[in-house]
C-alpha cells in the first residue's frame, strides 16, 4: 500500500517540491499558492489539468503539406543535379526553421503555459520513446508526435502504446514503415519490448521475430504523412510471441505485451525514477504497480498516488535530484521571472548541456540524473546563468550547432549577432523590504532559487562578495544571483 | 586575476575532511588521489605510477551504432559473401586489396597507407560468447568488458584507474563530447569531459565574482560518506537509469573541484600548442584534432576517448558508411602525421571498437541489420602489424541466426593493451585472466 503524506506535513517546502517535480518549479508566489490549498486539491489543480482552458495556438505549419511532399517526391525524381540540390537544400532549411520553432514552441508552454504537469508528462514521454528529428527530418511529425503525448500523456497504457505505435514520426524513427511481409524489419519489435515496455532479459529473440511478423501492415503513407494499414504487407500466418500461437497483427502484439505481469513494474519504475528522482525498491514499484493495475493500466490514478505519497516526500528524494539541461532552463525562467531566451540561443544552449529537445542521442533517450553533469557541463551551466541572468549572449560557437558541415554553424552564430537577451529584472524579483540589507538579499534570493537556506559557508562567502560594495548597485544583485546559480546546489532539484 | 589551485588549498581539504575520516567517494578526485599516492608510495605497488608526461597513451576510438564489418574488412573473394549480399556487397575492384582473399574498404585510403607502413592491426573476428543484439546492452557489454549474463556498472576504463592509476589527476582520462562514456564509470570516479577548451573555464565578470565563485566551489559535504564506496559512484541500472549512492549534490561538488582544476590546465595547453598536420572538417577529425594538442602539450593523460557515430545502417548504407569510413581513416591518418611531427607517434596507441557488426544478409532496405562479429583496429608505432585472428566463416551452416561467429573475445584484446601496452596487470581490471592478444 502506498501510504499517503499526512496533512499536517505540508507546507510551503513540500509544496515546492511538488511544483519541481510535478511542473517546473516558480516564483514564491505561485509556491505558496499551491501550498495554501492543502495536499490533495494541490495535486488535483495540476493533474486535473483538463479544467484549465490552454489556448495555445498550434504553429501556423503544422498540418500535413501534400504540396511539399510533391515537391520532395518531384526532386527525388530529377534528372537535373542542380535542380535537385537546390529544392533538397531549400526543404532542409524549411525543416530547420520548422524545428526550431517546435522547440520554443515548447519551451514557452513549459515556461509559461497553465498547464506545467501536462509538458512534464509530454516531457517524460519524448524521453522515453526517443524519437529524433535527425532520423525523422519531418517538424510537422515531430509535432504530431508531442500532441500525442500531450492528448494521451496520462491515459491508458496499451492505447498509448498502440497510438505511438502508428504515429508517423515513430513509424520512421524505428523503421516499421519500411517492414514488409517478406522482409520483417524487426527494429520495433524489438525496441517496444526492450526500451519502451518490458525491459531486457522479458522476451526472447524468437519473440522479437515474430513480433516484427505480425506489426506487419502498419506503415506510413508518405503521400498524406499519417499512418495507413497495408493489407498486403502484413504477413497472415501464424505466430508465437510469448508462448502463444495466433494469427496476431500489432494491436494483439501491443496487447499481449501491457497484459505481462512485468508491463505495469517496468513503466511504473520509470515513472518513479523521472518524478522522484530515484530507482524505486522493489517493495516501493510493488505498491506502483498495483495502483497501475488496479486502475485499468491508467497513467493519471497512478500519478495522483504517487504525488500524494509520504514516500514521494522522504529526505532522500527531496532536493536530490540532478536538473535536466531543461528542467535547469525552464525553472532558471520561471523562478527569476525572465524571458525565455531567443530560440537560437535556447538550442544552443540545451544543445550544449546535453538535451537537444527533439534530437534525444538515441533510441534509449537521455541517461539523465547524474550523467547530466560532467566537468564540462557544469561550467557550461554556470556560464549560461551569467547569460540569462545579466542578458548577455552565452559562449557559444559554431560548434554547439550541428556537426552537418561547417556552413550551418557559421550561420548560426551570423545569426547570433543579431539575438538580444532580457535579462532578469531586480525589481522583479525582489520588493523594497527585501533589498534593506545583504542579509535580508541573500535570504530572500535564497528562498527564491533553492526555497531552502544554503550552508553558513555559502552564505558567508556571498555576505562577503556583498560587503566589499559600497553601494549595492542593481548589476551586483546580478552577479550574486549568478554566483547562486554557480553552485553544485542549484544543479538538484 | 587567475587563482591557482595552490597546494595550500590542497592541505586545508585534506586536514578538514580526508585526514578526518576514510577515503571518501565524494572527495574530489584529484585531492583524495595526492593522498592515496602518499600512501602508495610507502606501500609496495605492484604497478606502474600512472602519471608522468613520458608514460605511453591509448585513444579509444566508439565507431557508435554498430559497424558493418563485413563492408569494412572485406572477404571480396569469398562467394558466400556475395551471394549474402547481391546489392551491396563489394566488387573486388572497389577494395583496397590486402591480401587475395580480404580488403579494406576502399573510403580507407589512410588506413591502408598505416597498413603497408606497419602502423596498423586488423584483428579480424572479434566478438563474446552470447552475442547481443541490443545496441545497449551491447555498447554496455564492450563499455564493461562484462560476460553477456551478467550486468556490471563500472567499466573497464574506470576500473583500470582505480587499479592503476592512484595518485593521477582527473586529466588522467579525458572524454572529448558532452558525456561520460560508461567505460569511465568507476568506484571513485576519474576523467574529464569538454568539447571546446575555450569555453571550458568559468566567465566571470571581475576578480570578486571569480574568487566568490572558487570559493562557492571548494567543498560542500552534505552527507557522510558510505561505507562501501563500489556502490557509490555512477551506476548504471540494466534498465538504463541512472542512479547514485551518496547525495546528488556530492557528486556534483566533486565535479566542479575537478572542472575548476582542469580547466586552468587545458586552456594553457591548447593555447599554446599548434596541430601540425590538416585534419578533415568532421566532427571527429575535431576531437582528434585537440587530442593531438592536449598530448603534445603534455597533459599527464592515459587514455583519451574519442568517438563517431552514425553506423547503424539499416538502410541505404553504401553511401553512409562510405563516408564514415573515410571520415574515420582521413581524420586517423592525420592523427598520426601530427603526432609524428610532434615525435609522439611512439606514445600512442590508438584502438577502434564498435558494439557489434552486422548481419551477412543484406535487408531489404539497402542495408543491414543488427549483427555480432567485427574487427577492430589498433594503431601505432609499435602494433603487431597485418592481420590478426582469422576471417570467420561465411558459410551458411557455421553461422548462428545468420550472424558470424568471433573467434577472438574483445577481451583478449583488452587485455593485451592492458599488459602489453598499459603495463599493468589485466585480470584485477577484466574480472578474470583472458590471453592477451600480442598486439604491441
Amino acid at each position: 500500500m502506498l501510504k499517503p503524506l499526512s496533512s499536517a506535513q505540508w507546507d510551503f517546502a513540500k509544496a515546492a517540491h511538488l511544483l519541481n517535480r510535478a511542473g517546473f518549479g516558480g516564483s514564491p508566489a505561485e509556491i505558496q499558492k499551491l501550498a495554501d490549498l492543502g495536499l490533495d486539491r494541490a495535486v488535483a489543480h495540476l493533474l486535473d489539468y483538463e479544467n484549465i482552458p490552454d489556448p495555445t495556438p498550434k504553429p501556423d505549419w503544422a498540418k500535413p503539406d501534400p504540396e511539399r511532399m510533391a515537391k520532395i517526391q518531384q526532386a527525388i525524381r530529377s534528372n537535373n543535379a542542380e535542380e535537385k540540390r537546390q529544392m533538397i537544400q531549400e526543404q532542409q532549411q524549411i525543416q530547420r526553421r520548422h524545428i526550431m520553432e517546435l522547440r520554443n514552441w515548447w519551451l514557452a508552454r513549459m515556461a509559461s503555459g497553465p498547464r506545467p504537469f501536462q509538458e512534464k508528462m509530454t516531457l517524460f514521454w519524448h524521453g522515453h520513446f526517443a524519437t529524433s528529428v535527425d532520423k525523422v527530418r519531418d517538424a510537422y511529425f515531430m509535432w504530431r508526435q508531442n500532441e500525442l503525448f500531450r492528448r494521451l500523456g496520462t491515459g491508458n497504457w496499451q492505447k498509448l502504446l498502440i497510438e505511438v505505435g502508428k504515429d508517423p514520426a515513430m513509424l520512421v524513427w524505428l523503421d516499421q514503415a519500411q517492414s514488409r511481409k517478406d522482409h520483417p524489419n524487426e527494429n520495433f519489435a524489438r525496441e517496444v519490448m526492450e526500451l519502451f515496455a518490458l525491459g531486457e532479459g522479458h522476451y526472447t529473440e524468437h519473440d522479437i521475430t515474430e513480433a516484427a511478423r505480425a506489426l506487419t501492415g502498419w506503415s506510413l503513407d508518405r503521400q498524406n504523412e499519417c499512418y495507413t494499414y497495408r493489407p498486403f504487407s502484413h504477413d497472415n500466418s501464424d505466430k508465437t510471441i510469448f508462448g502463444q500461437t495466433g494469427n496476431f497483427d500489432g494491436d494483439d502484439f501491443i496487447g499481449m505485451i501491457v497484459a505481462q505481469p512485468q508491463a505495469a513494474r517496468f513503466i511504473t519504475a520509470k515513472i518513479w525514477n523521472f518524478f522522484a528522482g530515484q530507482v524505486p525498491s522493489e517493495v516501493l514499484n510493488a505498491d506502483l504497480a498495483a495502483v497501475f493495475r488496479a486502475n485499468g493500466s491508467n497513467f493519471k490514478p497512478l500519478l495522483r498516488a504517487l504525488f500524494r505519497s509520504a514516500a514521494f516526500y522522504a529526505p532522500d528524494i527531496v532536493r536530490n535530484q540532478v536538473k535536466s539541461p531543461v528542467q535547469w532552463l525552464v525553472n532558471s525562467v520561471r523562478v527569476l521571472e525572465c524571458e525565455l531566451p531567443p530560440p537560437l540561443v535556447s538550442w544552443g544552449m540545451l544543445r550544449q548541456l546535453g538535451q537537444d529537445l527533439f534530437a534525444p542521442p538515441n533510441v534509449k533517450g537521455w541517461d539523465g540524473g547524474i550523467t547530466w553533469i560532467t566537468t564540462n557541463s557544469l561550467l557550461t551551466r554556470y556560464n549560461d546563468a551569467q547569460a540569462l541572468v545579466e542578458g548577455q549572449l552565452p559562449p557559444l560557437s559554431a560548434g554547439d550547432f550541428g556537426n552537418k558541415g561547417k556552413t550551418n554553424g557559421q550561420k548560426a552564430m551570423k545569426a547570433l549577432q543579431r539575438v538580444r537577451m532580457g535579462g532578469v529584472k531586480v525589481e522583479k524579483i525582489l520588493t523594497p523590504e527585501e533589498r534593506t540589507d545583504k542579509d535580508t538579499i541573500v535570504a530572500a534570493l535564497e528562498h527564491r532559487l533553492f526555497q531552502t537556506r544554503l550552508s553558513s559557508e555559502h552564505e558567508q562567502t556571498l555576505s562577503e562578495f556583498l560587503d566589499a560594495k559600497t553601494n549595492l548597485s542593481n548589476a551586483d544583485i546580478l552577479t550574486t544571483i549568478h554566483l547562486m546559480m554557480s553552485t553544485p546546489e542549484y544543479q538538484v532539484t | 586575476m587567475k587563482k591557482e589551485f595552490t597546494l595550500q588549498t590542497r592541505r586545508e581539504f585534506l586536514r578538514r575532511t580526508v585526514l578526518g575520516s576514510s577515503l571518501a567517494w565524494t572527495v574530489p578526485a584529484f585531492l583524495a588521489n595526492t593522498f592515496s599516492a602518499l600512501q602508495a608510495e610507502a606501500a609496495d605497488s605492484a604497478t606502474q605510477t600512472a602519471t608522468g608526461k613520458d608514460a605511453s597513451i591509448l585513444v579509444v576510438l566508439q565507431m557508435a551504432g554498430g559497424n558493418d564489418g563485413l563492408n569494412t574488412v572485406v572477404p571480396y573473394a569469398n562467394d558466400f559473401y556475395h551471394r549474402a549480399r547481391p546489392k551491396i556487397g563489394l566488387k573486388p575492384a572497389d577494395v583496397l586489396k590486402i591480401n587475395d582473399a580480404v580488403g579494406l574498404h576502399s573510403a580507407m585510403k589512410g588506413f591502408k597507407e598505416l597498413y603497408d607502413a606497419g602502423q596498423l592491426s586488423v584483428i579480424q573476428g572479434v566478438g563474446y560468447p552470447n552475442p547481443n543484439r541490443s545496441h545497449f546492452r551491447s555498447t554496455e557489454i564492450w563499455q564493461t568488458a562484462s560476460d553477456a549474463n551478467y550486468i556490471e556498472k563500472r567499466g573497464w576504463i574506470g576500473r583500470y584507474f582505480d587499479n592503476a592509476c592512484p595518485g593521477a589527476d582527473p586529466t588522467v582520462g579525458v572524454t572529448i563530447g558532452s558525456q561520460l562514456p560508461q567505460a569511465f564509470f568507476a568506484s571513485k570516479p576519474k576523467g574529464i569531459v569538454f568539447s571546446n577548451p575555450q569555453n571550458y573555464r568559468f566567465l566571470a565578470n571581475g576578480a570578486a565574482t571569480e574568487e566568490s565563485y572558487r570559493k562557492l566551489n571548494e567543498l560542500e559535504m552534505s552527507s557522510p560518506a558510505p561505507e562501501d564506496n563500489s556502490g557509490g559512484s555512477i551506476a548504471m541500472l540494466p534498465a538504463g537509469m541512472p542512479m547514485t549512492g551518496g547525495r546528488a549534490v556530492d557528486f556534483i561538488s566533486r565535479t566542479a573541484m575537478d572542472a575548476q582544476h582542469s580547466s586552468d590546465q587545458v586552456r594553457a595547453i591548447a593555447a599554446r600548442v599548434q596541430n601540425q598536420a590538416e585534419y578533415p572538417a568532421s566532427q571527429l577529425g575535431g576531437e582528434l584534432k585537440l587530442v593531438a594538442k592536449l598530448i603534445g602539450g603534455g597533459l599527464p593523460t592515459r587514455i583519451y576517448y574519442v568517438s563517431q557515430g552514425g553506423y547503424d545502417t539499416h538502410t541505404n548504407q553504401i553511401g553512409s558508411q562510405q563516408r564514415l569510413l573515410g571520415d574515420l581513416a582521413d581524420s586517423v591518418k592525420a592523427f598520426t602525421t601530427d603526432l609524428k611531427a610532434q615525435g609522439n607517434m611512439g606514445r600512442v596507441l590508438v584502438m577502434t571498437f564498435s558494439e557489434f557488426g552486422r548481419r551477412v544478409s543484406e535487408n531489404a532496405n539497402g542495408g543491414t541489420d543488427h549483427g555480432a562479429a567485427a574487427p577492430m583496429f589498433i594503431i601505432g608505432n609499435k602494433v603487431k602489424a597485418g592481420l590478426l585472428g582469422h576471417y570467420p566463416s561465411l558459410a551458411p551452416q557455421d553461422l548462428y541466426q545468420g550472424d558470424i561467429k568471433y573467434n577472438v573475445d574483445f577481451r583478449s584484446v583488452y587485455a593485451g593493451v592492458l599488459e602489453n601496452w598499459l603495463k599493468t596487470k589485466s585480470a584485477p581490471i577484466l574480472g578474470r585472466q583472458f590471453a592477451p592478444l600480442p598486439v604491441v
